[in-house]
């Protein structure tokens, strides 16, 4: 289904003479569209997974004829899949094989001004970033101190949009604390300035627009720890004396594109604490995609192939196959594609959760959804109008969601710990 | 005088179709006349269909005076007053005109039926060019590509008309970018730093309303984009060697898909493998190191892995360590992945001939081997079917494209694919098994090429030449490089027994 709606994308191949497998393939492999090349990525890790590497060495074989790193989305994307899964092969029979392991890929450093380019590329991150700041701005009305947990992956992005409508705020601006944890997935994109110097930046920036800012890290353990220790040690510092909050400070969490990061074991502990902090609001924006802990590869290359489409999609749009800056964006994607299919266990961090279920996580720890207002939609809406117009947006009970051509892309929620409704 | 202005004169001659309406019975009486929507025509209109050529010709009326062209006849005529010249309207007829509506020539296109035309020639030529036409107008400020002229006019005019500059000199359309811009850029900071009191003058919202020099467009950033990291293995960022290194990207892709001819197609019919001799040793050896060096190798993101890519020495040859693919930062090793070489690792060999036509388990891998059966089968008019073949996996003669036996622990460093196997006179193991050898897969060499991958041809004296015959077409001939690494080549790296 999935793969029928975007056929318009599909992968023409070339057939030089239209005699008869020209004919007998129209419509399969004539034109491999997402749902062939689909079915062979299922078929390549099923025989990795019951060890026919004649097989997977077969059907890679034939994915590598589809795929094309600077050809047509689909051919992009099965690239990034393939690569995947020649990856995890390699992995799966260590054994035998010449890995140099060292260590995780390393990735290229942005500047601070390219990660914004990178961060507005397409509207994946404004638009939880918009909506979010409008639910944040509208729920800290009237109040002179607001405290933000910032819990996200591109360093502080969000902000500069905030403290510009705070400082313009009717009222005053109030003073703005934004905490954030010191050690981040380490999952791209990557900076080649520190998060002191981001703070540094976005304090004189708050200076320019009359907001008093400071900017605080929770230091949690350095990442070579264990994993699940490093978590451990974030979780024990979300109390009420480690982070400095105050009583006549309104307290914002902010989770962007974060909780998928949090091993399955604490996601529920994570927001059972958060909710004990007493948070005026809370918001959560992911990915729309299930991909977690407790999907099978097939599920994963399945969801995953028919969902990463998109931005490698929406790209196609506006730039030209050969862009650099299309090309470094959709290698962080395929990056985590990587991430998706070649491995298992507490090493697959990224553990997606769609909207629904997160929903109904929320909902089971004690959580009520707070709607976006019609101004946080109007805000949204011209966001997207001014990027590709198959952007679109629609609202699912309390939740928006950002679509690419109709199909989930990002979901944004925002929640209160119940009893404290409006 | 009421003259017809409408184009319906000039186009109706021109239809190369011309129905007499509607499938839909015409209503006697139309009474209240609506608005159409579009796309929802008159019923009883009379439905053209032009062919593309016809849709897309323009001025074709020339004036004889100026040379200047016009799309009707009857534009055409008006202009010929302005000369001076004898002119002649078509003269509204008394009974009532029937109403024309046009369909889109492309078959499967929603205004291709009848019941979707649209209601004048301008709109389906517009939407024939958005829809089915190359966007050949490009908007030199945002790059957005057009297929109309008037819509890339339309935009043209709005674009950059509503910019924000940032002191440093890059520009911004969107506000929320420019703010986020504005707040972490160095010139914010300089300024501050140098203009500590004066905050209020710090808000350099310059929304500029001219058009600046388009040189200055672009965002900078894009200027001062680092090399991009390489992608996806062979994805090759586009570095300055690119442009040059293309061609044989595209020479790639072209022999690499086509599909043989049925008249190459050997006569055999029996879609059945027959393996005379089991394999002994299967492998499966990769290593990406020196892929992502090869910038000519854009078209399959594992093409040297499979070889079928060009056989250039510069291609996989990396007597130094290439950049790896995984790393975009030149300072990153290398990383090479290997599948195992040794055969006990990955258990089964080919020794079970139908091993691997048959669906190992999951539902999905099921239909995929269905599907790559029902394709071998599909193409398969005259050649032993075999899934292999079918793969486009064709045999090679044994003399010239030994595959052989290759020491895992010493790949070199560009090696694309080892396939080690202990190439046996008669070839056995994984080269039969990529190259489809008589041996494993029958008596005839016949290959057969469902997606065209291998093309078995051109190589007369050679029977069962497919992979050789890929690999001359696509590369220079070299073909026997496969393993990417120039000391490798030709007859060295067969160690055949």
């Amino acid at each position: 289904m999935e793969a029928e709606l975007r056929s318009n994308t599909s992968t023409p191949i070339s057939v030089q003479s239209p005699g008869l497998l020209g004919t007998a393939l129209r419509g399969c492999l004539g034109s491999l569209d997402g749902a062939c090349i689909e079915k062979l990525l299922l078929h390549c890790a099923s025989a990795l997974e019951s060890n026919d590497v004649t097989l997977a060495q077969q059907v890679m074989w034939v994915l590598n004829n589809v795929a094309s790193a600077l050809g047509d989305p689909n051919q992009r994307l099965t690239s990034w899949f393939l690569r995947a899964l020649i990856s995890r092969a390699s992995r799966v029979y260590p054994t035998s094989m010449n890995f140099n392991t060292g260590n995780a890929l390393q990735r290229r450093l942005m500047s601070i001004t390219e990660l914004v380019a990178y961060v507005d590329l397409i509207p994946w991150h404004r638009f939880g970033f918009c909506a979010s700041n409008s639910a944040i701005f509208r729920i800290i009305e009237g109040y002179s101190k607001v405290h933000i947990l910032d819990f996200s992956i591109t360093y502080c992005m969000q902000w500069p949009t905030l403290v510009d409508v705070l400082g313009k705020r009717p009222e005053g601006p109030p003073s703005l604390r934004i905490t954030v944890p010191s050690v981040r997935p380490p999952v791209p994109p990557f900076l080649n300035v520190s998060s002191e110097e981001v703070g540094l930046r976005l304090a004189n920036f708050a200076r320019s627009r009359d907001v008093l800012f400071e900017l605080r890290m929770i230091e949690a353990d350095s990442p070579s720890s264990v994993k699940n220790s490093y978590c451990n040690s974030l979780l024990s510092k979300l109390n009420i004396l480690d982070l400095d909050l105050m009583d006549d400070e309104a307290l914002v969490i902010n989770c962007q594109n974060w909780i998928r990061y949090l091993p399955e074991e604490h996601k529920d502990a994570f927001l059972n604490i958060i909710k004990g902090l007493n948070p005026r609001i809370i918001i959560i924006v992911d990915e729309d995609c299930d991909l977690n802990s407790s999907s099978s590869l097939a599920a994963r290359i399945t969801n995953g192939f028919n969902y990463l489409w998109i931005p490698f999609d929406s790209l196609e749009t506006f730039l030209p196959k050969e862009s650099s800056q299309r090309i470094e964006y959709e290698a962080d994607i395929g990056y985590k594609i990587e991430n998706i299919i070649g491995f298992e266990g507490s090493q697959r961090i990224e553990r997606l959760e769609c909207g629904i279920k997160l929903s109904q996580r929320m909902n089971n720890i004690g959580f009520s959804s707070v709607a976006f207002g019609e101004e946080s939609v109007k805000e949204v809406k011209e966001l997207l109008d001014e990027h590709a117009s198959g952007w679109g947006m629609k609202q699912d009970n309390d939740m928006l969601v950002l679509t690419w051509k109709g199909h989930n892309s990002v979901y944004a929620t925002a929640w209160v710990p119940n009893g404290y409704e409006d | 005088m009421p003259v017809d202005l409408d184009n319906s004169s000039t186009v109706s001659g021109d239809a190369s179709v011309s129905s007499t309406g509607n499938q839909n019975p015409p209503p006697k009486s139309a009474g209240k006349k609506k608005r159409n929507l579009p796309g929802m025509p008159d019923p009883d209109a009379e439905v053209i269909a032009l062919s593309p050529k016809t849709l897309m010709a323009t001025n074709r009326f020339v004036c004889e005076i100026c040379n200047k062209g016009f799309q009707r006849d009857q534009n055409l005529q008006l202009h010929r007053r302005g000369h001076n010249l004898p002119w002649k309207l078509r003269q509204r007829s008394s009974k009532e005109v029937r109403k024309k509506v046009y369909v889109c020539p492309v078959a499967g296109c929603v205004h291709h039926e009848p019941s979707r035309a649209l209601g004048d020639l301008t709109g389906i030529k517009k939407h024939f060019c958005r829809k089915h036409g190359e966007k050949k107008w490009k908007c030199e400020k945002c790059s957005k590509k057009y297929a109309v002229q008037s819509d890339w006019k339309a935009h043209s005019k709005i674009c950059g008309t509503k910019e924000y500059r940032c002191d440093c000199g890059t520009l911004f359309s969107r506000r929320d970018s420019f703010i986020t811009h504005r707040a972490f850029c160095d010139a914010l900071a300089e300024e501050s730093a140098k203009n500590h009191t004066q905050s209020k003058k710090l808000y350099p919202e310059t929304v500029t309303r001219k058009n600046p020099e388009p040189d200055q467009k672009s965002p900078t950033v894009v200027d001062s984009h680092p090399p991009p990291p390489s992608p996806p293995s062979v994805a090759l960022a586009p570095t300055p060697a690119i442009s040059a290194e293309t061609e044989p990207t595209k020479i790639v892709t072209s022999s690499v898909l086509p599909i043989r001819s049925s008249s190459e197609s050997p006569e055999n019919n029996a879609p059945e493998v027959i393996i005379e001799e089991a394999p002994r040793t299967i492998g499966f050896h990769v290593s990406l190191s020196g892929l992502s060096n090869d910038h000519s190798n854009n078209n399959g993101a594992y093409a040297g892995l499979f070889a079928t890519s060009t056989a250039s020495p510069s291609l996989y040859a990396s007597s130094t360590p290439s950049p790896s693919l995984f790393a975009p930062s030149s300072s990153i090793e290398p990383i090479s992945l290997c599948l195992s070489t040794s055969p006990s690792l990955f258990g089964p060999t080919i020794q079970d001939p139908p091993h691997f036509l048959t669906p190992l388990a999951p539902q999905p891998a099921m239909s995929a081997t269905a599907l790559l059966q029902k394709a071998a089968q599909m193409g398969s008019t005259g050649s032993g079917g075999s899934l292999l073949r079918g793969l486009g996996i064709v045999s090679t003669t044994s003399s010239s494209m030994e595959l052989s036996n290759h020491d895992g622990a010493s790949l070199a460093p560009g090696l694309g694919l080892g396939l080690p196997c202990s190439s046996g006179g008669s070839g056995s193991g994984l080269k039969e098994l990529m190259m489809g050898n008589s041996s494993v897969f029958g008596p005839k060499q016949t290959t057969l090429d469902f997606l065209g991958l291998g093309r078995a041809v051109g190589n007369g004296g050679n029977p069962g030449g497919g992979l050789s015959a890929l690999l001359t077409s696509i590369g220079n001939g070299g073909g026997i490089d496969l393993f990417g690494n120039a000391e490798f080549s030709g007859k060295d790296i067969s160690r055949s027994s």
